[in-house]
């Protein structure tokens, strides 16, 4: 059954009209005026009379909900009293998606993003779900790697809100590399998660730009009354799309990287592309050379490093000497 | 009726000299009480970077003024006699400290570990109070 939130709203208020016993057999300018009292807008005739044909069909597609027109009253009633679309038990259908849905969202540890999440799951789980895999001997067959929470991420529902409701925070910030500590003033618009790490993109009115923050280095954020101070929508997405990884490398801008690879390390890439601009140029004896368009990053000379002589960088040059010299 | 509006304010203190540590961080006015937010970096000089505590009489006082604000509560430093032992010279510690609030006309503030302080000891004087930005809480 493929809802629209509106549609579902009107079916409940249908719905609450067929069964208010003060009120029995309401009409069809009756079920509108309580539309536009509860909605706050006017759906049609038209509308309602879709919608209660739809209620009326069969399950999957509708609710198979009892209505019937009263010509004598002049009005809308169930014919079942005891039926309301509320009070419907999930099927074995519903069930088995539900069921499906969670292990899903546990495999992929979705549930760390809120602790309100999580609630949820668990009254699901309790509801039945888990029993019934008890009770059958189910085996998850999801799994991945789940880490154990990180330091800062108790903050990430603050940073979500301010992003979201675009509400500067003054946090403090360790430097691990300089071992310094500072007082930010952030207008946080991004969190970006990359290899388990957590981190914030913000204009610092402390930098007077806008920077890349690990939340594993933030402590008391608290929201402030200032004015928020925006960040452009370009340079936005740019953190967005054109990086692999967090941090460009300083003063880095957009351009081609172009790597040599090696016969087994082609096979891995193609497997799993590094970034949406990945295009390989394959050579006869099975090595190739990958063009990226990006901003270099930290991270892509750390993965190349890490692929030890399976990748060579061709171009930039500057990128080449930043990889080979640079203290990672 | 209408509810008094419960105010708070946020201070950064000014960029600390290299030589400070603790730096004073940051201050929250808020109305129960006085958040004080201080950095830590284990000084080299120490074996396994030294140890770190607070007197459990520190206070605070507005700069030129005898009335003490004591010491409420701390987060992530022990009150003396206790103390944190740190592993490595590599070490940091971020910890607050809570006091009793100050009253609204305070401009400047004194820390005050020790009253006749040693090299060691957690004293700081004439810290301002702003400028104030407002908190949402």
């Amino acid at each position: 059954m493929n809802l629209s939130k509106s549609a579902l709203r009107r079916y409940k208020i249908i719905d609450q009209a067929l069964r208010n016993k003060m009120r029995p057999y309401p009409n069809m300018q009756e079920l509108i005026a309580l539309c536009e009292q509860l909605l706050d807008y006017s759906p049609s005739i038209e509308t309602l009379q879709k919608d209660i044909a739809n209620m009326r069909l069969p399950y999957p597609d509708g609710f198979d909900a009892p209505i019937v027109y009263n010509r004598l009253k002049r009005g809308y009633a169930y014919s079942d009293l005891n039926y309301s679309i509320s009070g419907i038990p999930l099927r074995d259908e519903d069930m088995q998606a539900l069921a499906e849905a969670v292990e899903f969202m546990q495999a992929m540890d979705i549930g760390r993003i809120s602790e309100s999440f999580n609630h949820a799951i668990e009254k699901i789980q309790s509801a039945s779900i888990e029993q019934r895999q008890r009770v059958q001997g189910i085996l998850p067959v999801l799994q991945n790697m789940t880490l154990p929470q990180t330091r800062g991420f108790e903050h990430i529902k603050l940073f979500y809100k301010a992003c979201r409701e675009q509400m500067p925070v003054s946090c403090i910030h360790y430097s691990y590399k300089k071992r310094v500590f500072n007082v930010l003033m952030l207008h946080p618009f991004l969190i970006k998660e990359f290899e388990n790490r957590w981190y914030i993109y913000a204009y610092s009115e402390t930098h007077g730009s806008v920077r890349t923050f690990g939340l594993d280095r933030i402590f008391e954020p608290v929201f402030v009354k200032t004015t928020f101070i925006k960040t452009d929508k370009a340079q936005a997405e740019l953190f967005l799309k054109d990086v692999y990884g967090v941090f460009p490398v300083p003063g880095a801008k957009k351009c081609t990287v172009k790597i040599h690879v090696s016969q087994l390390g082609t096979q891995y890439f193609q497997a799993f592309p590094l970034h949406s601009s990945q295009v390989i140029k394959k050579e006869n004896s099975g090595t190739s050379v990958i063009c990226f368009t990006l901003i270099p990053t930290i991270e892509l000379a750390r993965f190349i490093l890490a692929q030890g002589g399976h990748v060579k960088i061709i171009q930039p040059k500057w990128f080449k000497q930043f990889t080979s010299h640079a203290l990672l | 009726m209408r509810s008094k509006k419960v105010e708070a304010y946020l201070v950064h203190t000014e960029p600390a000299k290299a030589q400070d540590n603790p730096r004073v961080l940051r201050i929250l006015l808020l109305p129960h009480a006085t958040q004080i937010d201080f950095g830590y970096v284990a000084p080299w000089i120490y074996k396994r970077g030294g140890w770190i505590r607070i007197a459990p009489h520190t206070h605070i006082k507005c700069h030129g003024a005898n009335q003490k604000f004591h010491l409420l509560d701390s987060k992530n430093i022990p009150i003396a006699p206790k103390h944190h032992h740190f592993e490595s010279v590599q070490d940091w510690m971020m910890f607050s400290l809570w006091f009793e609030a100050l009253p609204a006309t305070a401009t400047h503030i004194d820390i005050i570990e020790e009253e006749f302080p040693s090299a060691d000891d957690f004293n700081f004087y004439n810290i301002s109070l702003q400028p104030r930005i407002p908190l949402i809480m």
